[in-house]
């Protein structure tokens, strides 16, 4: 399979990060939404109290249910979309640039954000005594490990280019 | 500070300009303007010997280390 170009891996990665960046706009906006309602929840309650068939979560549990997987949705969009331009980049032949060691940094700290999240909201679920299903695990660390020395490699990568453009 | 290079002055001293010295000695005049400009951050020994053959001089024409 070829490297570049059409059909090649990175352009079936494309279409792929493309069409995933696509479903978590609509997943962030819907979460969004959703995180702004979700203080009313008791109100909204209320009005379907009669209803048999309507359970709705209720206090800060509903802000907590909601808030976790959008800040999950949200780190992941800023990587899908880091992960697109370090795929532009590779398109037009120049991955070894210093723009893609600070994009591959950028997703550790996002990652790293959105482990820290997750143990943040693990804490307010139990606080709050709210079902959210949060799980850390060691496979999520050691690729956040993984980017960051990917990060260092196209820092080296990008100064060795360099040095190889300007050598006459 | 560093090493800094005066192919200008040589090429002065010998009447010759940047495009007749990139094609006697077969490299491009972008890559000779890095040269001269001081961008470049390093020098082939092939490259330092065809210049040299063809501006009939040494290295130490060339190239100067300045210590400030």
């Amino acid at each position: 399979m070829r490297a570049i170009g059409k059909g090649s891996l990175a352009s079936l990665l494309a279409v792929g990060l493309h069409f995933t960046r696509i479903i978590l706009w609509i997943v962030v906006c819907a979460l969004g939404i959703a995180l702004v309602i979700s203080p009313f929840a008791p109100m909204i309650a209320d009005a379907f109290r009669d209803s048999d068939n309507i359970d709705i979560e209720t206090g800060g549990g509903a802000f907590i249910a909601v808030a976790y997987p959008f800040v999950t949705a949200v780190v992941m969009l800023f990587v899908v979309n880091r992960l697109l331009e370090i795929l532009k980049t590779l398109r037009f032949g120049s991955p070894f640039v210093k723009e893609n060691a600070d994009r591959f940094r950028a997703v550790g700290y996002a990652l790293l954000l959105g482990e820290g999240a997750k143990f943040a909201f693990g804490f307010l679920s139990l606080v709050t005594r709210t079902d959210v299903d949060i799980d850390s695990n060691m496979i999520a660390w050691l690729a956040i490990i993984a980017v960051f020395v990917l990060a260092e490699v196209f820092h080296e990568g990008a100064r060795m280019k360099e040095e190889q453009d300007l050598t006459v | 500070m560093g090493i800094s290079v005066k192919l200008d002055r040589v090429l002065l001293d010998r009447g010759m300009s940047l495009t007749e010295l990139s094609e006697r000695v077969g490299v491009t005049i972008a890559n000779l303007s890095i040269l001269k400009t001081g961008k470049a951050k390093a020098i082939r020994f092939s490259t330092l010997e065809a210049i040299c053959k063809e501006l009939d001089c040494q290295p130490g024409d060339i190239l100067f280390f300045d210590e400030d």
